[in-house]
Formats: C-alpha cells, structure tokens, sequence
C-alpha cells in the first residue's frame, strides 16, 4: 500500500499508521490478556486501559502531522473539508444518541465507537469531496 | 455582543450562534417538562429527544457557515485549525474514556459532552494559535 504512491508526505503517513495501528493491536491483546487472566486493580489496571488509547491517539498525531507535511495544497485542502464534515456529522450522532440515551434509555453508547465512527464519515466525506472537484 | 466585531461574517455568526443557543434552551426545557409530566413513549419520545439535539448540531453548521462567509483568510485558516486541534482533543479524550469505560469501569460519559468537549478544545486552541501567528 505504501508503494502506491510517490508522495513523500503520503508514504510517511502511511508508515506512521501502519506503526501505530500494530502498536494498538499489540496494547490491545495486551490489556484484554492481562484483564482476563489477572484482574489488575489500581493503577496498574488505569495504565493497561490507557495504553490502546494511547495507539490510537498516535493515529490522530500521524494524521496532523500529514497535513502539516502535505505540500499538495489540493488535496490538503480536500482532507481538511473532510475532516471538518466528518466532525460535524460525528458529533450530530453522539449528540443525538446522548438525548435518547438520557430520555427514552437507548443503549449507552461505547464511547471507543466514536471513532471508527468519525473515521467512516470522514471517509464517506472525502469520498463525495473527490466526486465533487473530479 | 453583536457590537464586539466589525466583521459581517462574525456578526452573523453571534447572531445565528445566539438564536441557536436560544433555540436549544427552549427545545430542552420543553422536553424535559413534557418527560416529567406526560411520561411520552413511543414516536413522540423519540422525537422530544431528538429536538434538544437539533440546536447542538445547528451549531456545527453556523460554524460552518461562518467559515464559508469570512472574507479574511488568515481568520478562515485560524476557524479550521482550532476545530482540527478540536477534533484531535475531542477524540483523545473519548478513546481514553471510552477505554476506562471497558476496562476499569469509569462513570459512563453521556455523548452529548462530546459536542461540550469539542468546543472547549475549539475555544483553547484558538488564543494558542493567534499567539502562534501574531
């Protein structure tokens, strides 16, 4: 995947979030074994949560830090529209899911779902963006 | 507070961000009044759950307006970064929670705090970033 493109800024992109999502699925088995088979308590138990919380955080660092790199202004500004939809459209879902949460006792939602859910709007997002300039 | 600016497009920001809040506190106090008097269920629950929420994603889409209607560059390019810098600091801290939730049991965050979340980073990043380019 990396190679399929020459951009420098892409390629090192792609790099970074290959590391960090192999580092989250590593910190990932490592809290549920640990969970599961030793029930930590204290502050051992808040570190092993915090740590794919950190990967992920990396994945959201290595995002910035393509924009910060992207030389194409284009397509910086493309990622950025797409990235300001995504959010608004993430947050009109947890917003709304928060008021049936408090008035009609909706399922809580899983806040770890936030993301993957700001990630497939941004994705459908850039989608329509890239349709839209073709 | 309309009279702090010169700025057509942030005038009308103040403006619509006004009426919006407006909106919002109307929409909540009669759906919590009708909750605990009524007891609705079914599709009008649904619905008086759903019309709080309405204002808070009106607020993303003035925000958005206003971006499409500022003139000055500079004041567009500090818009879009502090609500990246929102999205990196909104998601951070619902990973982490949402990671707490799963593992050591956290309190669960209500979803409508993401929006809450989202604008406190907005509002941080942006004396951060005009210091930045002064």
């Amino acid at each position: 995947m990396i190679c399929k493109t020459n951009n420098p800024a892409t390629r090192r992109y792609m790099w970074r979030m290959t590391i960090t999502m192999v580092l989250y699925v590593a910190f990932l088995i490592l809290a549920v074994e640990t969970f599961v088979h030793y029930r930590p308590t204290g502050a051992l138990a808040w570190l092993l949560a915090f740590l794919p919380a950190l990967a992920i955080i990396g994945q959201i660092a290595a995002f910035g830090m393509y924009l910060a790199e992207e030389k194409d202004e284009f397509m910086r500004n493309l990622q950025i529209q797409a990235l300001l939809w995504g959010i608004g459209a993430t947050l009109s879902v947890t917003v709304t899911w928060g008021f049936l949460e408090n008035f009609v006792h909706l399922r809580h939602m899983d806040l770890i779902l936030v993301y993957p859910l700001y990630c497939a709007l941004s994705g459908i997002a850039l989608g329509i963006q890239k349709m839209r300039y073709r | 507070m309309n009279c702090l600016t010169n700025n057509t497009a942030a005038r009308r920001y103040l403006r619509r961000n006004l009426i919006t809040m407006l909106l919002y506190a109307l929409s909540l106090a009669l759906s919590i009044s009708v909750f605990l008097r009524y007891h609705p269920t079914g599709l009008v629950a649904w619905l008086l759950a759903v019309l709080p929420a309405l204002p808070l994603t009106g607020l993303l889409a003035i925000f958005g307006l206003y971006l499409a209607e500022e003139k000055d560059e500079f004041q567009r390019f500090i818009g879009v970064q502090s609500m990246l810098w929102g999205i990196g600091g909104t998601l951070a801290v619902t990973n982490i929670w949402g990671f707490l939730e799963s593992f050591v049991h956290v309190r669960h965050l209500n979803p409508i705090l993401d929006a809450v979340i989202f604008w406190i980073f907005v509002g941080i990043s942006i004396p951060f970033l005009l210091g930045r380019y002064r």
